[in-house]
């Protein structure tokens, strides 16, 4: 690659890098998720402290709020992409950047720059919480584990951004795209899990449940498990196939 | 320059552009007249490698849009609507505009007292009149200090004054040798601002020539416009 490329990347990726952090709705949307996830790591905690604290792990106590904290985050990557298609900015983008792959490739690149430290804040800011309230009933956790499980946590939010950004490019429009992601995330997937047990086997096999094991602890009594790794090559895989896609159709399709 | 050459566009089963060919010099304004749903935004959208054309090709100095090394030094384009997000404010559109060029800060503020919008440029682009909106468009479109302007009506929604400056702001820009290729629905406007006229209906062009050839017999530009336009006009000029 030569230097007036790498150039051109860096300022490409510096222009993605300034649209995400001058829009509003973007500091909106990660303020109101440290907040709702703080809120509910409370309640969570406050649940643990009341009950069964005693058998229960700050980990498990503590990021029990991912499952409804994964929202802000798919929130967030349909507005990177989304936000192109308000105000006719899409016509500027590409008469400023012409180059759409590049683009596109380098939008998903400033999101996830953005994400990976929001991400392990917010994770952290629950688990560190339910340190504070009970680090003297709950089960005790040894640091490598927690940096372990919060590396994970991180990893499947920022994977859960990415993707949601892809199918954000695809639709092009912010509420079908909340529709399709929010609905598939909170509805369609655990009604098929509660009404279509046959098929749970395959389902650690879809991107929300295979992230999922990117931070959960093992229950050893589970036999459709996958480990870390595992959880994480798949959901990468998820996210990169629809990456290439949303790519694909934005290359080929009129503005 | 920028050469139209053949272009066909389909859209579902329907042909929005019949094989549209012209030229835009340098040196010279050339006016893009014609109806709405005539094809203007459509050929001036292929032209900025926004659409994909069917057959034909537009090109500036020689290349497609995409292969122009740095497209925001060499074309200025301006086409309906704000071009940025609401929630933005004017300062920071043009800012990353500028950002991925490689160009500096210092230059957006050059840009935003060119178009007099220096004092509303912490302000949200959702707040802008109509005319501060095109303002602003006018603005992006120079920050890389083009040879070449595309402007799609760009005096539409300008006071008085506005339209003054742009007219003048065109002209010179023509006289040192730059091209600047604009679409207008406002004839008299037009007429005051343009050395070369094309007009196109249903796809296809009806007249290409310097404004006098495309006025021909009629009295003004507007005449002719309506002449060549009306269902039963004829050929091309």
């Amino acid at each position: 690659m030569s230097v007036s490329s790498s150039r051109k990347i860096m300022q490409i990726f510096g222009a993605e890098l300034d649209k995400l952090i001058t829009l509003p709705l973007i500091w909106l949307t990660l303020m109101s998720t440290f907040i709702l996830n703080l809120a509910l790591a409370a309640a969570f905690t406050s649940a643990g402290l009341q009950g069964t604290a005693g058998t229960q792990s700050i980990l498990n106590i503590g990021l029990a709020s991912m499952g409804y904290l994964q929202a802000g985050f798919i929130i967030l990557g349909i507005l990177a992409t989304c936000s192109e298609y308000t105000g006719g900015q899409i016509r500027t983008t590409l008469t400023t950047i012409p180059w759409r792959g590049l683009q596109l490739s380098t939008k998903h690149l400033a999101l996830a720059m953005i994400t990976i430290p929001v991400a392990f804040i917010i994770a952290a800011s629950g688990v560190l919480y339910t340190f504070i309230m009970i680090r003297d009933t709950a089960v005790v956790i040894e640091i490598d584990t927690i940096i372990t499980t919060l590396i994970g946590a991180t990893g499947y939010l920022t994977l859960t951004t990415l993707l949601s950004a892809a199918i954000g490019a695809l639709l092009r429009r912010t509420t079908p795209a909340l529709v399709v992601l929010l609905g598939y995330y909170f509805i369609v997937s655990p009604l098929m899990r509660i009404f279509l047990p046959g098929i749970n086997k395959y389902l650690n096999y879809f991107p929300d449940t295979a992230g999922n094991y990117m931070y959960m602890p093992r229950s050893p009594d589970d036999i459709n498990v996958l480990t870390p790794m595992q959880g994480t090559g798949i959901s990468m895989l998820w996210t990169l196939m629809f990456i290439t896609v949303a790519i694909v159709f934005y290359c080929k399709r009129d503005a | 320059m920028l050469t139209m050459n053949n272009l066909v566009k389909h859209r579902g089963n329907q042909e929005i552009l019949s094989g549209i060919s012209f030229r835009a010099r340098p040196g010279r304004v050339t006016g893009f007249l014609g109806p709405n749903g005539a094809g203007k935004s459509s050929t001036l959208r292929i032209l900025l490698g926004l659409d994909r054309a069917t057959s034909g090709s537009a090109l500036i100095n020689g290349k497609t849009f995409a292969e122009l090394h740095n497209p925001l030094a060499t074309v200025g384009a301006a086409l309906d609507g704000f071009g940025a997000h609401r929630m933005r404010t004017g300062r920071a559109h043009l800012r990353w505009i500028a950002r991925a060029a490689g160009l500096s800060n210092s230059r957006v503020e050059e840009v935003l007292k060119i178009v007099g919008l220096t004092n509303a440029a912490d302000k949200r682009v959702g707040k802008y009149s109509l005319g501060m909106g095109r303002r602003l468009g006018m603005a992006a479109a120079l920050l890389g200090d083009p040879k070449i302007l595309i402007l799609d009506e760009p005096v539409n929604g300008l006071d008085p004054e506005g339209i003054r400056w742009i007219r003048t702001f065109l002209r010179e820009r023509a006289q040192s040798g730059n091209t600047v290729l604009l679409s207008s629905h406002l004839m008299g406007e037009l007429a005051e601002t343009v050395d070369d006229v094309v007009i196109i209906k249903h796809g296809t062009i009806v007249a290409d020539g310097t404004l006098e050839e495309v006025i021909g017999n009629h009295s003004t530009l507007e005449k002719a416009f309506f002449a060549l336009t009306s269902e039963h006009a004829g050929e091309v000029v």
